[in-house]
C-alpha cells in the first residue's frame, strides 16, 4: 500500500506547483490542503463504497453517492477566493434498508453548517444538532464533520516541522470544549498538499484516531484520494472509503441540495 | 507370611532406623525441604536463571474451578468477545442527605473527576503491544453516555448526557431527568430514585478488579462523607478474594499452629518435644507447597488451603505418638524403650489412617473440578510426607533430648498414673457409661442419625463469592447498598441466535421469483426493456452456486453490480439488487419486527421473576430512538411496524459518540442478539430460579422462528461448575467411602469390624451435614470440600480405638478388660488430639473470609463430633455385637 501511494505521489510531483522559492506559510500550507482536499472544482461526484470494519474484523457496507457543489466558480487562492459555502448531498444506495436515505450538509463560512439526515422509512427529515457535527456518521468511524470537512477557522495552526516530504501541522481548537481532541497532527504533502495522515491526540498525548490517503489519483487534472481510512485506535474499528468513480465538474444545479430533494432523490444526477 | 507380620517387621527396621540414627534422619528432613522449596522459590525470584523451571503462579479467578476447554467457558469467552462484554466493576455513588441526592454540582464535580481517573487506570502488567485495564471507550458514566433527546422542532441530538459537570443545582436535576427517560440507563446508570448513580467499568481482564477498588478507594478517600462510595460487582469479590485470601493464609495458618502448639506444651509439659510435631506440621506443608509449586501448578483459592488441611492431619499422627510417649516414658524411663514400645502398638494405626485419609483426598481426583483435582492429590501427598516424618522425626527427635531434659515429662508413676488424671477419669467413666447404657448410647445414636437425615434433606446448595466476606466486609456493604438503590449489580447474559437455515434452493427459488415478480409487474406497465433486466437477474438467482446464504448473496450482488456497471441502464440493475438485498436482509432476523416484539415479550416474562432487576436489550434501544425521532411522545415508544424502519432506527442511534455500543446487543449480522440481564442477588439458587423462568416463558411462548437461548456470564458460569462439583463431590466421598470401607476389612481381615470402624465417619458426615441442612447454612464450596477431610480425621480415631482394642484383646481375651485399658492410653491420646485439633482450628472463626471461618468452625466440629462418637458408640457398640466381633480373635489367640 505504502509503495502504491508512494508511487501516486511521485506522479503529483509533476503537477507541484512550480515557482514556489520561499517555503510557504503555515496559513498558506493548510488553505492549499484545504483547497485540496474539499474544495477541487466547481462540483464534484462520486461513487463510494464504505467498509467499516469492526476489531473482530466484522464488516459492514454501505454504498452512497456523493454530489458537492462550491459557491465559488474558482479554485484560485488568491486571497482564498476558492474558500466559500459548499453544499453536500449523499444519497445512500445500499444496503436496502437504508436505500433513499440522505444526509445533506450546508457549511457556512461564518456560522455553524446545517445538517439534515433523511429517513426513508419514516418519511422523516432530521435535523442534525450542531452539537453532534463530531458524532458518527451512520455508525462509522468517521464524523459528519469529516464528510464535509472541519472548517479550518475553527482551529490553530503552527507548522511543527517540514520533513522531506511533508508539512507536519499541528492544529488546536480555538474553543476546546466544542470538539473531543486536544489537537491533531496532518502530514501535509509538499508537492501535492494533500493531507495523507491526521492523527488525533487526546489531552495528554494519547493517539485515539487516525485519517490515513491509503491512494491516490489524478483525476481531470486533480489529485485526488480514492481511498481513505479512518481508524478509532479505541474501539479497533476502521472505515475504509473507496471512492469507485471521481468526476469534477458535472455541472449540478444548486436546487437539488434542498429539502425537497431529499425525499425524491434526483436520479439523473446521482449515477 | 502374611500381611500384618511385614507391617511389624516394617515397623521394627523404621523404629530401629529413627533411634539409631536421629542425625542422618534430621538432616535428611531438612534436607529434602531446602531442596524443594529451592526448587520453587529460585525460579520465582530469578525467572530467567531458572527458565526451566516453573516459577509460583497464582491464579486468584473462581472461573477456573472449570477447565479452560469447558464448554460453557468456551462459549462465555466467545460470547463475551462476539458482543465486546467485558466483565464488570461497579462503583456506586450514593447521597442520602443532599435532597437532590448526588444530583448536586459538588457530587457530579466529584463523579466526573472519578470517572476521568477511573478511564486512565490501566495494568502494567501488560505484555509489550498488549493492553490490559480498564476499556475507557466503553465505561458507562454521565460524563461518557450521550442522552438522546428533542432538540427543537424536527432534531433529534445525541449530546453527551453530562459534557462537562453542572454549575447549578436545576442543571444537575435536569441531568438525572434527562437520564430517567432513557431506559437503557434508568436504574443501571441512575437510581430510580434519584439519591445515587452508577458507573460501570468494564475491564480487559478480571484479575485487574483489586486495583481498580483501591485505586478508587485512594482517589475518593477524601470526598464528604455524604457522598458515600461502594465497589463492588462479581469480578471484585473474585479478585479481593483472592488478595486477602493469602493475607489470611499468612495469619491464619500460624495462628492455628500457635493455639496447637501451646495446648500440646500444656499437655506433654515439654517446650523442646512438642517443637517436634510442629516441625513435621510445617515441613509437611512447606514441601507439599513446594511441590505444588514445582510441578507447575497454580495456587488457587483451593490450593492455598492446602496447608491447613495438612497441618492437623500431621500434628494427629505426632500427638498420637508423644501420647503414648507421655504415658508410658515413667514406666521405662529409657528413650528408646518407650519409643519402641509406643511405635509397636502405633505404627500400624497410624499407617491405615494415613492410607485412608490419603484415599480420602485422592478420591478428589475424580471431581470434574481441576483445581479440586489439584488440591486432592497434594493433601493427599502432604499427608503421606506428614506420616513419613511423624514416624521417622518424631522419633529421632525424642532420641536427640538428653534424658534430664525429659525429667518433668510423662505421669510419675506407673502405668495407670494417667487414669488418674481429671481426663484420665472422665474417660474411664465415658467407657464405663457407654457400655453399661449401650441401649440408650444406640437409641440416642439412631435418633442423631435420623434427625441429620431430615437435615440433609434440608441443605440447599448454593453458593456467592460476595457472600465469602464477612456480613461487614465494605464489599458486602457495597453489594447491599446498590443492590437497594438499582436494579442489581449482578450480570447474567442471555443470547438469542437465530439457527434456522433454510436451504440453499429454497433461498435461491425465492430470490429468482421475487426477481420474476418484479419482472412482470414492469412488463403489465408496459417497461419491457426494464423486465428483460430484471428477467435476466432472476436467471442469474437460480444459478449461483454457493455453500451458505451469505456466500449465495454477496456471490449474486457481485453479479449484479458488474452487469449495472457494463449497462446502459444501470438504474434497474439498481433496482434488482435492491429486490435481492431485500431478500437478503430477511436474514437478519433481529431487525425483524415480530422477533424484536417477541423479545419484549421474552424480557418481560423474565422481568416477572422478582430476582430480576432489569433486563436491557435491542428493543429498548429501537423504541427509545424511534420515540425521539417521532416527537418524543410516550406513545412512540414501540417497535415500529417494518424491518427497514428499524434498521433507520439503529442507524440514528449510531450516529452518536459510542456507535460501538448497538454491537453490544447484536452482531453486525443481526442473527445473534444479546440481553443483558441485571440481578440483585447474585446467589446460585436464584440464578438457577431465573434460569427457570426463562425456560417456563420458552416452554409457553415459542419464538416465532428456530431462536435458541444460552446463557453466559459470570453468575451463571457459577451456577455450572456448583452442579458440577456437587455431584462431582458426590461421586467422589462415595468412592473413597468404598476404598476406605475396603482398607478396613483388609486391616482388620473382617467385614464387620471394617463396617464398625466405618461407623463415626459415618454418623459424623451425616450430624455435619445434617447441621447445615438445619441452620440453613449453604452447602457451598468449602463446605464440600470438608467432606474429605472429615473421611480423613473421623476414621483416624475409629482405626486407633478398634486396632488397639484388638491388640489389647488379644492379650486378655475379655472385653470388659480391654475396655478399661483402652481407655487408658488411647482414649487419652484420642482425647488430646480431639482437644488440640479442634481448638487449634477455632481461630480460623475470627477471619473476615467466610470460607476459612467455614473450614474452622468445621474441622473443630468434625473432630469434636468423630472423637466423642468414637468414645461412647464405639463401646456401646462393641458391647453389643461383642460375640460376632471377638468370635475369631478368640480363636486366634
Amino acid at each position: 500500500m505504502t509503495l502504491r501511494i508512494l508511487f501516486a505521489l511521485t506522479l503529483l510531483l509533476s503537477l507541484a506547483i512550480a515557482g514556489a522559492q520561499q517555503p510557504p506559510s503555515v496559513d498558506e500550507i493548510v488553505h492549499n490542503a484545504n483547497l485540496v482536499a474539499y474544495y477541487q472544482g466547481k462540483d464534484g461526484r462520486a461513487q463510494v463504497q464504505m467498509t467499516i470494519t469492526d476489531r473482530q474484523g466484522r464488516a459492514r457496507e454501505r454504498r452512497m453517492t456523493i454530489l458537492r457543489r462550491d459557491a465559488a466558480d474558482t479554485d484560485s487562492l488568491e486571497d482564498n477566493a476558492y474558500w466559500s459555502e459548499q453544499k453536500y448531498y449523499v444519497y445512500f444506495q445500499r444496503p436496502s434498508d437504508l436505500n433513499r436515505t440522505v444526509f445533506m450538509v450546508w457549511k457556512q463560512l461564518d456560522a455553524d453548517d446545517d445538517r439534515w439526515l433523511y429517513l426513508p422509512s419514516l418519511d422523516l427529515v432530521r435535523r442534525i444538532a450542531a452539537t453532534d457535527k463530531r458524532n458518527s456518521f451512520v455508525g462509522s468511524d468517521f464524523f459528519y464533520e469529516d464528510v464535509s470537512g472541519r472548517s479550518i477557522d475553527l482551529d490553530r495552526h503552527e507548522l511543527l516541522e517540514t520533513t522531506d516530504s511533508y508539512y507536519v501541522v499541528r492544529s488546536t481548537p480555538k474553543d476546546p470544549s466544542d470538539v473531543e481532541f486536544a489537537y491533531y497532527e496532518s502530514y501535509i504533502h509538499i508537492d501535492s498538499f494533500i493531507p495523507v495522515r491526521i492523527s488525533f491526540y487526546k489531552e495528554g498525548g494519547e493517539k485515539y484516531r487516525e485519517a490515513t490517503a491509503l491512494e491516490v489519483e489524478t483525476i481531470d487534472g486533480y489529485p485526488t484520494v480514492t481511498r481513505s481510512q479512518m481508524e478509532s485506535l479505541e474501539t479497533g474499528s476502521t472505515t475504509v472509503m473507496d471512492y469507485l468513480s471521481v468526476e469534477y465538474d458535472v455541472g449540478l444545479p444548486d436546487d437539488i441540495f434542498s429539502e425537497r430533494y431529499l425525499r425524491s432523490a434526483p436520479r439523473e444526477h446521482l449515477r | 507370611m502374611s500381611r500384618p507380620a511385614l507391617i511389624d517387621r516394617l515397623a521394627d527396621r523404621t523404629t530401629t532406623l529413627a533411634t539409631g540414627r536421629p542425625g542422618a534422619i534430621t538432616l535428611l528432613m531438612v534436607a529434602s525441604l531446602v531442596l524443594l522449596a529451592a526448587v520453587a522459590a529460585l525460579p520465582s525470584i530469578w525467572p530467567q536463571t531458572f527458565s526451566a523451571l516453573h516459577p509460583a503462579t497464582i491464579d486468584t479467578d473462581p472461573e477456573n474451578m472449570l477447565a479452560h476447554d469447558e464448554p460453557v467457558r468456551v462459549f462465555h469467552d466467545e460470547a463475551k468477545d462476539e458482543f465486546n462484554l467485558y466483565d464488570l466493576v461497579v462503583i456506586g455513588i450514593v447521597n442520602e442527605s443532599h435532597p437532590d441526592g448526588v444530583f448536586n454540582p459538588d457530587s457530579l464535580a466529584r463523579i466526573d473527576a472519578l470517572t476521568e481517573f477511573v478511564q486512565g487506570l490501566s495494568d502494567p502488567k501488560a505484555e509489550p503491544g498488549e493492553y490490559r485495564g480498564v476499556v475507557a471507550v466503553d465505561v458507562i458514566a454521565p460524563g461518557t453516555v450521550d442522552d438522546i433527546r428533542q432538540d427543537g422542532p424536527g432534531q433529534v441530538a445525541f449530546s453527551w448526557l453530562m459534557e462537562t459537570p453542572p454549575v447549578t443545582a436545576e442543571a444537575a436535576r435536569e441531568i438525572r431527568e434527562r437520564a430517567m427517560r432513557i431506559p437503557m440507563l434508568r436504574d443501571t446508570m441512575v437510581a430510580g430514585d434519584g439519591s445515587a448513580l452508577a458507573i460501570y467499568v468494564p475491564l480487559t481482564h478480571k484479575d485487574f478488579s483489586w486495583n481498580v477498588r483501591e485505586a478508587v478507594q485512594e482517589f475518593t478517600a477524601d470526598w464528604p462523607a455524604d457522598d458515600q462510595v461502594h465497589i463492588t460487582g462479581l469480578p471484585v469479590a473474585e479478585d479481593t478474594f483472592g488478595v486477602e485470601m493469602f493475607y489470611q493464609m499468612a495469619v491464619s495458618a500460624p495462628l492455628a499452629m500457635l493455639v496447637i502448639f501451646i495446648l500440646m506444651w500444656w499437655f506433654f509439659r515439654n517446650l523442646v518435644l512438642v517443637i517436634s510435631p510442629m516441625i513435621v506440621a510445617m515441613v509437611s506443608s512447606l514441601s507439599t507447597m513446594a511441590l505444588l509449586i514445582a510441578t507447575g501448578n497454580t495456587i488457587h483459592i483451593m490450593s492455598s488451603m492446602i496447608p491447613i488441611f495438612v497441618m492437623p492431619i500431621a500434628v494427629l499422627d505426632s500427638v498420637h505418638i508423644l501420647s503414648e510417649a507421655f504415658d508410658t516414658y515413667r514406666k521405662f524411663n529409657d528413650r528408646r524403650k518407650t519409643i519402641e514400645h509406643v511405635m509397636k502398638s502405633l505404627f500400624r494405626p497410624m499407617l491405615f489412617t494415613s492410607l485412608t485419609t490419603t484415599a480420602g483426598f485422592l478420591s478428589l481426583a475424580l471431581t470434574p473440578i481441576p483445581p479440586v483435582q489439584v488440591f486432592g492429590v497434594f493433601v493427599a501427598v502432604g499427608v503421606l510426607l506428614a506420616w513419613l516424618w511423624s514416624i521417622l522425626f518424631v522419633p529421632a527427635f525424642f532420641m536427640m533430648i538428653p534424658e534430664k531434659r525429659l525429667a518433668a515429662f510423662g505421669h510419675d508413676e506407673g502405668d495407670d498414673a494417667g487414669s488418674r488424671t481429671l481426663l484420665g477419669r472422665t474417660l474411664h467413666a465415658t467407657g464405663r457409661g457407654a457400655m453399661r447404657g449401650r441401649v440408650a448410647v444406640l437409641f440416642g445414636a439412631v435418633a442423631l442419625v435420623s434427625i441429620a437425615a431430615f437435615g440433609i434433606t434440608q441443605i440447599r446448595i448454593n453458593d456467592n463469592p460476595i457472600k465469602w466476606f464477612d456480613a461487614d466486609h465494605p464489599i458486602r456493604v457495597a453489594d447491599r447498598v446498590l443492590n437497594a438503590h438499582f436494579a442489581g449489580t449482578y450480570t447474567a447474559y442471555l443470547e438469542l441466535h437465530d439457527t434456522s437455515t433454510g436451504s440453499l434452493e429454497t433461498l435461491s427459488a425465492e430470490v429468482a421469483s421475487a426477481l420474476g415478480d418484479e419482472a412482470e409487474a414492469l412488463a403489465d406497465r408496459g417497461l419491457a426493456e426494464r423486465a428483460a433486466i430484471f428477467e435476466q437477474a432472476a436467471e442469474r438467482a437460480g444459478s449461483v452456486d454457493a455453500d451458505d446464504a451469505a456466500t449465495y448473496f454477496s456471490e449474486l450482488q457481485d453479479a449484479i453490480q458488474s452487469s449495472a456497471d457494463a449497462s446502459d441502464d444501470p438504474f434497474t440493475w439498481d433496482d434488482a439488487w435492491l429486490v435481492v438485498d431485500a431478500q437478503r436482509s430477511r436474514l437478519e432476523t433481529f431487525k425483524q419486527p415480530e422477533i424484536l416484539e417477541w423479545m419484549i415479550e421474552l424480557q418481560n416474562g423474565l422481568l416477572e421473576d422478582p430476582r430480576v432487576g432489569k433486563v436491557n436489550g435491542l428493543p429498548d434501544i429501537v423504541r427509545v430512538v424511534h420515540r425521539e425521532l417521532l416527537g418524543g411522545g410516550e406513545d412512540e415508544f414501540r417497535i415500529p411496524d417494518r424491518a427497514a424502519t428499524v434498521a433507520q432506527t439503529l442507524m440514528t442511534y449510531q450516529n452518536s459518540h459510542r456507535p460501538q455500543d448497538l454491537w453490544r446487543f447484536v452482531t453486525p449480522d443481526y442473527r445473534k442478539t444479546s440481553l443483558w440481564i441485571q440481578m440483585t442477588s447474585g446467589d446460585n439458587q436464584d440464578m438457577e430460579q431465573v434460569i427457570s423462568t426463562l425456560d417456563a416463558f420458552l416452554a409457553e411462548n415459542p419464538p416465532p422462528v428456530g431462536i435458541e437461548a444460552d446463557w453466559f456470564g459470570l453468575t451463571y458460569i457459577n451456577v455450572v461448575w456448583q452442579e458440577k462439583m456437587v455431584n462431582g463431590m458426590l461421586w467422589s466421598f462415595m468412592g473413597s467411602f468404598l476404598v476406605v470401607l475396603t482398607m478396613m476389612t483388609l486391616l482388620f481381615r473382617s467385614f464387620l469390624w471394617g463396617l464398625l470402624a466405618m461407623v463415626p465417619l459415618t454418623i459424623t458426615v451425616a450430624l455435619i451435614y445434617g447441621v447445615i441442612g438445619l441452620i440453613g447454612k449453604d452447602y457451598d464450596m468449602p463446605v464440600a470440600v470438608l467432606s474429605s477431610l472429615s473421611l480423613g480425621l473421623a476414621v483416624d480415631f475409629a482405626i486407633h480405638f478398634l486396632t488397639r482394642a484388638r491388640q489389647v484383646y488379644r492379650h486378655n481375651r475379655s472385653w470388659t478388660e480391654t475396655a478399661r485399658e483402652v481407655f487408658g492410653e488411647p482414649a487419652r491420646a484420642i482425647s488430646r488430639n480431639v482437644i488440640i485439633l479442634g481448638a487449634g482450628f477455632l481461630p480460623l472463626l475470627a477471619a473476615p473470609l467466610v470460607p476459612y471461618q467455614t473450614v474452622g468452625i468445621f474441622i473443630a466440629s468434625i473432630i469434636f463430633a468423630a472423637g466423642i462418637i468414637t468414645l461412647v458408640l464405639l463401646p456401646a457398640l462393641i458391647t453389643t455385637l461383642e460375640k460376632p466381633l471377638f468370635r475369631r480373635l478368640a480363636k486366634e489367640a
